[in-house]
């Protein structure tokens, strides 16, 4: 069950050449329930509600796989650095605890 | 009368009382997770029953007092080369009284060229976090520093 969500893939600095070393940030918009809250009207338990893995895929290559739990913070960011290898396109795959399957992706264009 | 004595052992039965009944009320209302996981096992289960040295190459910048737990920024930079000989393998978060001590496991590999990894965590209360780092040889690093939290996030 796919769900739309908001998420934002950022590239520092916007410009950038071939070969350089850029920073990467994916955000998401997302609850990141850990299911150990109450709603604080109905006094009922949130149900867990968490990404469980991170996939980032630069030309169909997996840079980076992250394995996620409760504690992250609601509407996350991952940032890392990333190498950059010619034209192409950054793909970030993120997958939920109940199974809801999303994809962002960016077309990547060094200049020079 | 009262000796002086007598008053400072109730003054410490009646501290100690306090200070241990609301933490089990707390305890007891608070529904079990599949995923919980102690600091001891978390560490465990990564590096295999090995001892992570502790060492300077690994820098984590977490603030000193977080005013709101439910947000604490996070930011993880190992010295490395980062070549396809040498690089950072993975870096593990964890938060040590978390109900999972387990934050995020970071899977790096050389093409990343830069051993760097933010974001930001979840904190039940004052505790401390760390960064655990494999590095490609075999070895694990470790850095740990404490976070006072003012109001607690983790509900």
């Amino acid at each position: 069950m796919a769900q739309k969500r908001k998420s934002l893939i950022k590239i520092k600095p916007k410009k950038f050449k071939d070969g350089e070393v850029v920073k990467v940030s994916f955000m998401v918009m997302h609850p990141m329930a850990t299911g150990t809250t109450k709603n604080k009207k109905t006094k009922e338990l949130i149900p867990a509600k968490f990404i469980n893995s991170v996939k980032f895929n630069y030309n169909g290559k997996e840079i980076t796989n992250m394995t996620v739990w409760e504690a992250l913070s609601t509407n996350p960011v991952f940032t890392t650095y990333m190498k950059i290898n010619g034209k192409g396109k950054l793909t970030v795959t993120y997958t939920d605890n109940t199974g809801e399957v999303n994809e962002k992706s960016k077309k990547i264009k060094p200049k020079g | 009368m009262m000796q002086r004595r007598d008053f400072f052992k109730k003054l410490g039965v009646v501290a100690a009382v306090s200070a241990v009944a609301p933490v089990m009320s707390f305890a007891g209302d608070k529904p079990k997770s599949k995923n919980a996981m102690s600091y001891a096992t978390a560490v465990n289960a990564i590096t295999g029953g090995k001892t992570p040295k502790k060492s300077a190459k690994v820098k984590l910048k977490v603030p000193e007092i977080a005013e709101n737990g439910a947000v604490v920024p996070v930011t993880v930079n190992v010295e490395s080369p980062m070549t396809s000989r040498d690089y950072v393998k993975a870096i593990h978060i964890l938060a040590s009284k978390n109900f999972n001590a387990r934050c995020i496991d970071v899977n790096l590999t050389p093409a990343n060229g830069k051993a760097m990894f933010s974001t930001r965590i979840k904190l039940g209360g004052t505790q401390e976090v760390s960064a655990l780092v494999e590095l490609s040889n075999g070895d694990f690093l470790i850095a740990t520093q404490s976070v006072k939290v003012t109001i607690g996030g983790c509900g």
